[in-house]
């Protein structure tokens, strides 16, 4: 049992150590004027399973960030502010790119660590690193969308001045009902 | 104290004393000329009115006033003078609230009642007993309905009045109190489609004129009818100009009409002009077009290009929110109790001002020339042409917006030459009235 127990730690340990890819040919002595290759590349030290787990953690964030930017894009459309809202409304789209994009990584990864692909896995891991740096970055742009309050001068007012000397009264109206009368002129005796 | 001008807007013309007019001036602040007397309703716009329940208003109303009557019979051959007081009250119930506002379907009731009474001098021609027309009971009423949404409106009106006037004298003799009842009605549709540039108006209105057997005039016992249809385009918003139809039907009720010669007839006029604002101080009636009479059975009608023109040009100036000065020409034809129609050509001014906000001072004036047409019967006469002169003036105190106290004078002058009549002059008058009056409007 404890040689089994060593032999997984020794395993864990292993994998978790930053190895070096395959060994490097024989380094050629350097010829004059021939600049040298000094970089170093990394590769990440998490095992598969938190490989896995972090990547869940990736998706779940990035949802919570299309979750908070919808609120975003339906509070824009509540107050009619269409400038902010085609802000909004193109990093929804871009976010659910993104996402999409992080699903076939995750669904790939899956694959990868089931296959025990080293290689596969490390890329697809990285490109669900990247989607979620872009997609956290997306949700910052979106809070900071700037709308109509900051380049709007306000509401269109009309102030109608009427001059008072005009009068209230409709005077293009036609007179008002009435048949005039009037005292009948003096007349001799008439039949009546 | 703020005082407007109260401008008394009449839907039907109470011959109280002679012969007041409506000029029509303006569609709304109708012009009056003459001495009115006392108010019968009350003026609009102005914060009175006992609030009897939600958005319902009364105004009440009673006046007044006594004075001087130099000629109570109409004669100028030893006329009778006589002192004369009146005394008026009435009712006015509204919706119309305090501002002014009409709501979406208003209404105005009113009721009132005058009472005259004449104290004579001197014994009256033929020894004819003062009792006879010394007291008469002038009763009016009216209503009105008018509801409107933006394009649509219905109007509905009816005004009631009994007049009594002395009599005409003619040397030693008088004749009986000439009573008559009067009653118009009218009903109206009014459509502005769109955003209300063009108005049309469809008006129906029925008069019955009564006068009472005694009078002597009951043959011209008449049911008048009067369709009208009037449109008008604004093109500018108080400025429009217009065209205007009226056709009458006007028929007498009592046989003996026919026995005197008094026919019916259908008057017709079609007009055309610019009724409104010319500037903001300044508005204007100008109205051209045709009339006829239309009189039936072959009697006398008019004729001519000049008979059968109408005219109407008439100017109103305010010089500021506290005067008003209106003068204007008039000439068309009117159907005439002692002849088929008389020819009639009207000038009129008018100028109220009010002073120091609490003195309202009324002028105004009018001459009309009216030439009989068709003569019934005259004393002979086989043509008859009067100028008529109409002078009054009122001069009034408010000690509250709701209490005045003035006076006011009126002058009747008739010109009357009577062609083929052995007195040519038989009927001219001169009229001189004179009164000091206190009322209350609330």
């Amino acid at each position: 049992m404890v040689n089994a127990k060593v032999l997984l730690t020794t395993t864990f340990v292993a994998s978790t150590v930053f190895a070096q890819g395959p060994a490097p040919a024989p380094i050629a002595p350097p010829s004059a004027g021939a600049p040298a290759d000094v970089s170093v590349k990394q590769r990440p030290t998490l095992t598969p399973e938190e490989m896995v787990n972090q990547s869940r953690e990736y998706a779940k964030s990035m949802n919570e960030v299309l979750k908070r930017i919808q609120t975003l894009q339906d509070q824009a459309k509540r107050e009619k502010d269409i400038i902010r809202l085609n802000c909004v409304t193109d990093k929804v789209v871009q976010v659910r790119v993104n996402i999409s994009i992080a699903e076939q990584s995750m669904a790939a990864l899956q694959e990868a660590v089931t296959r025990a692909d080293e290689g596969e896995r490390t890329h697809e891991f990285t490109r669900l690193t990247i989607v979620n740096q872009k997609v956290q970055v997306l949700g910052a742009e979106a809070e900071n969308c700037i709308g109509e309050d900051l380049s709007f001068v306000g509401a269109t007012r009309v102030d109608v001045e009427i001059d008072p000397n005009i009068p209230t009264y409709d005077p293009t109206q036609p007179p008002a009902p009435g048949i005039d009368i009037d005292r009948p002129g003096e007349a001799s005796p008439l039949a009546g | 104290m703020n005082l407007r001008l109260a401008l008394w807007t009449l839907v039907v013309v109470v011959a109280v004393a002679g012969a007041s007019r409506l000029a029509h001036a303006q569609a709304q602040g109708e012009v009056t000329i003459g001495y009115q007397g006392l108010p019968y309703k009350a003026p609009g716009e102005t914060q009175t009115g006992i609030q009897v329940s939600d958005g319902v208003l009364l105004h009440v109303g009673a006046g007044a006033e006594g004075g001087y009557d130099s000629n109570v019979f109409y004669t100028d051959t030893d006329p009778s003078a006589a002192a004369i007081y009146r005394a008026t009250i009435f009712g006015e119930l509204t919706n119309a609230t305090r501002t002014g506002l009409a709501k979406a379907l208003s209404f105005d009731a009113r009721a009132g009642l005058q009472y005259r009474r004449y104290q004579f001098t001197n014994t009256l021609p033929g020894n004819a007993a003062e009792s006879d027309y010394a007291n008469a009971w002038m009763p009016t009423a009216g209503l009105a309905l008018s509801a409107g949404t933006g394009q649509l409106g219905f109007g509905l009106a009816d005004t009631f009045a009994r007049i009594e006037d002395p009599p005409y004298a003619s040397g030693v003799s008088i004749g009986h109190v000439i009573t008559r009842y009067n009653n118009q009605a009218s009903i109206e549709g009014r459509w502005s489609p769109g955003g209300g540039r063009l108005t049309t108006m469809l008006r129906y209105t029925n008069m019955i004129d009564i006068f009472d057997e005694v009078s002597g005039y009951s043959y011209a016992n008449s049911n008048t009818n009067l369709l009208m249809l009037d449109a008008a385009w604004k093109w500018l918003p108080k400025t429009a100009i217009f065209v205007n139809a009226q056709q009458g039907i006007i028929f007498y009720l009592n046989d003996s009409a026919a026995t005197v010669g008094k026919e019916s007839s259908y008057p017709l006029r079609v007009t055309a002009g610019l009724r409104g604002l010319l500037t903001e101080r300044t508005s204007a009636v100008l109205s051209l077009g045709y009339n006829n009479a239309f009189v039936s059975g072959g009697a006398t009608s008019t004729s001519g290009f000049w008979g059968s023109s109408f005219a109407e040009l008439s100017f109103t100036l305010r010089p500021s929110d506290l005067s008003r000065i209106v003068a204007g020409y008039r000439h068309d034809f009117q159907n005439s109790v002692i002849s088929q129609f008389y020819n009639a050509d009207t000038v009129y001014l008018s100028y109220v001002q009010q002073i120091a906000g609490r003195v309202a001072l009324d002028l105004s004036g009018r001459y009309v020339r009216k030439d009989y047409q068709g003569l019934l019967s005259n004393a002979g006469a086989t043509a008859r042409l009067d100028n008529f002169f109409q002078v009054g003036a009122t001069l009034d105190y408010f000690v509250r917006n709701w209490m005045y106290a003035g006076l006011g004078y009126s002058l009747l002058l008739n010109d009357a030459n009577l062609t083929g009549a052995a007195d040519p002059n038989s009927a001219d008058y001169t009229k001189h009235q004179m009164f000091v009056r206190l009322g209350v409007t609330y």
